[in-house]
């Protein structure tokens, strides 16, 4: 496709590391996403950004990070929320020629400082002040940069930096080149159905997820798609900004945004179809979505790893899903394989998940060797899927029973988290409660802490993790009165 | 019946409302809220009473809690009293 031609390479001050690792400069940021008329509006975030004012946007961003010490082939690690200081700061940091890694700016501070003594970015960048109102769609923010003494410059050629919600261990580092970027642009703009220049996406995936980012954002920088964003995050919210243009809008979000607009509301002319990606799809969803608005819920498979892998865009294979083009899959002992080139994982290596040009994918699926399509089953490990946002169980579990507060606990999912658990002597729910908002993001703690005399346990004698049993143990659910 | 003429929303109403997300009972319902849940209470109250619902920091903060969003819902809602 010659996308790859942007990419040219710089070489790193300093050390032999550098002679060995060029890091590419960041000219591909211009090339591949902010060229073209600097006249057309390419965000809706509250006003309007033009192409032209994005780039000055992006100029002072960069120049923000260069003052705090950031140069070529260095770290920078931003947490924003969701606004166009986010977008200005993450391109500016790419055109700088850094490496950029992106935290959820919903984790707590405990996360954070456990995110940053893993990447030792050189830069960080915070938001100075937030405005934004519950359930917003976006937010105003005044970006913050801030040097690291103890920051290490960039050791791989990799762009874009994100962590996992790993199921064992720590959190996997998974990085990604702009070659690799730009490569799943290729295959967005190979898909007839996906947007293209002169229509619109209304965003309501995170910025900061390969979903959001990939799909949502870079997608139409690079195809010159209008990018907009809901006042509110509600269904009328969603609604009025679909309604707020004329060109053919594409709704891009989760499975839950999808039930939003299915509960409710009349067809919008503007809407041209919902994809939504990040979980399943319960099956009632796709049809109810059809009939309220006449037109199709697609749906999309994906991994931070790869970004874009399988699409369903119509609507018309549910619950399968076609691979894109170019990407080869295979399904080994119940589990879906993706055919990439490279290792995606850097730092704490993995030797368990990429294996000889195979990612494994840790989701069950089935593949019909007739048409190549893939259903995809649910998840072969303790990962869940609470609005889009993975959550790893294994993680919350281990968090619970490492407090001092608690004997033993485990951590079950039906429709919510929740946690049964013997506390130690002296301690109390709200000293549990209280240790895990210092420790978890709030989408993956427990809604309910279920205190219990003695965990239940089997007839071998381990704790018990079925959640009638645990259930039965706790007595009543407390939200309905008696 | 009209917005006005409707009766203060009932914790039993919140309480079916937020089952319906995720196709639960009402007994699955906890007395603790998510933020999703949240967001799907708003929407659906929104289209129920015809109105828009804007909270302000705090009384999102309330909506944490079923006993919570019962209060403010009544605070907010167009016709809804604080007799209940």
């Amino acid at each position: 496709m010659g996308l790859f031609m942007g990419l040219r390479y710089a070489s790193r001050p300093g050390g032999e590391d550098a002679r060995a690792h060029p890091f590419p400069s960041g000219e591909w940021v211009h090339d591949i996403l902010l060229a073209g008329d600097p006249g057309e509006p390419c965000l809706s975030m509250g006003g309007t950004v033009s192409r032209g004012e994005l780039t000055g946007l992006v100029d002072n961003q960069q120049r923000l990070l260069e003052q705090a010490g950031l140069r070529p082939g260095g770290t920078v690690t931003v947490r924003l929320p969701p606004s166009v200081e986010y977008i200005a700061t993450l391109l500016g940091a790419w055109r700088a020629g850094a490496q950029v890694s992106l935290l959820d700016h919903r984790l707590v501070s405990r996360e954070v400082d456990n995110a940053l003594d893993r990447l030792a970015p050189q830069v960080v960048v915070t938001a100075r002040s937030v405005t934004a109102a519950p359930m917003a769609g976006y937010a105003r923010a005044v970006a913050e940069a801030t040097g690291r003494a103890d920051g290490r410059p960039a050791a791989t050629q990799h762009v874009l930096i994100q962590l996992s919600s790993g199921s064992t261990g720590p959190s996997k580092i998974i990085a990604r080149t702009a070659a690799d970027l730009v490569s799943e642009l290729d295959r967005y703009e190979q898909l007839d159905e996906y947007p293209k220049r002169g229509e619109r996406v209304v965003l309501l995936a995170s910025m900061v997820h390969v979903l959001g980012l990939v799909g949502g954002l870079l997608h139409s920088l690079h195809a010159g798609v209008r990018l907009a964003f809901p006042e509110r995050l509600t269904a009328d919210g969603i609604r009025d900004a679909v309604a707020a243009g004329a060109e053919p809008t594409m709704v891009l979000g989760v499975p839950f945004h999808a039930e939003l607009l299915a509960a409710g509301g009349a067809p919008l002319s503007a809407l041209s179809r919902m994809v939504v990606a990040g979980e399943l799809v319960r099956p009632w969803l796709p049809g109810a979505f059809a009939a309220r608005y006449g037109v199709p819920l697609g749906t999309m498979y994906g991994m931070t790893e790869l970004g874009v892998i399988a699409t369903d865009l119509d609507g018309r294979h549910h619950p399968a899903v076609a691979p894109a083009p170019g990407m080869s899959l295979r399904v080994v002992d119940g589990e879906l394989q993706v055919q990439m080139p490279a290792s995606p994982y850097i730092g704490l290596v993995d030797d368990t998940r990429w294996v000889d040009g195979w990612l494994r994918t840790r989701d069950a699926a089935a593949i019909d060797e007739a048409t190549g399509l893939v259903t995809i089953l649910g998840r072969l490990d303790s990962q869940i899927a609470v609005g889009g946002l993975k959550v790893d169980l294994t993680e919350v579990e281990q968090t619970l029973c490492a407090l001092p507060q608690v004997d033993s606990g485990v951590v079950t999912y039906g429709s919510v988290i929740e946690a049964y658990l013997v506390l130690r002597a002296g301690a109390s729910a709200a000293d549990v409660e209280s240790a895990l908002a210092e420790r978890l993001a709030p989408y993956k703690r427990p809604r309910d802490l279920h205190v219990l005399d003695a965990m239940p346990r089997t007839a071998t004698g381990k704790i018990s993790r079925d959640r009638s049993v645990l259930r039965a143990a706790a007595g009543a659910s407390p939200a309905v009165e008696p | 019946m009209t917005a006005a003429q409707r009766e203060p929303v009932t914790r039993a109403e919140v309480i079916a409302v937020i089952a319906e997300l995720g196709d639960r009972t009402p007994q699955d319902v906890t007395e603790k809220i998510g933020s999703l849940e949240v967001a799907w209470l708003v929407s659906q109250l929104e289209q129920r009473y015809d109105t828009t619902l804007e909270l302000t920091d705090e009384e999102f903060e309330q909506m944490g809690t079923v006993t919570g969003a019962v209060v403010t819902l009544r605070d907010l809602l167009p016709g809804a009293g604080h007799d209940g």
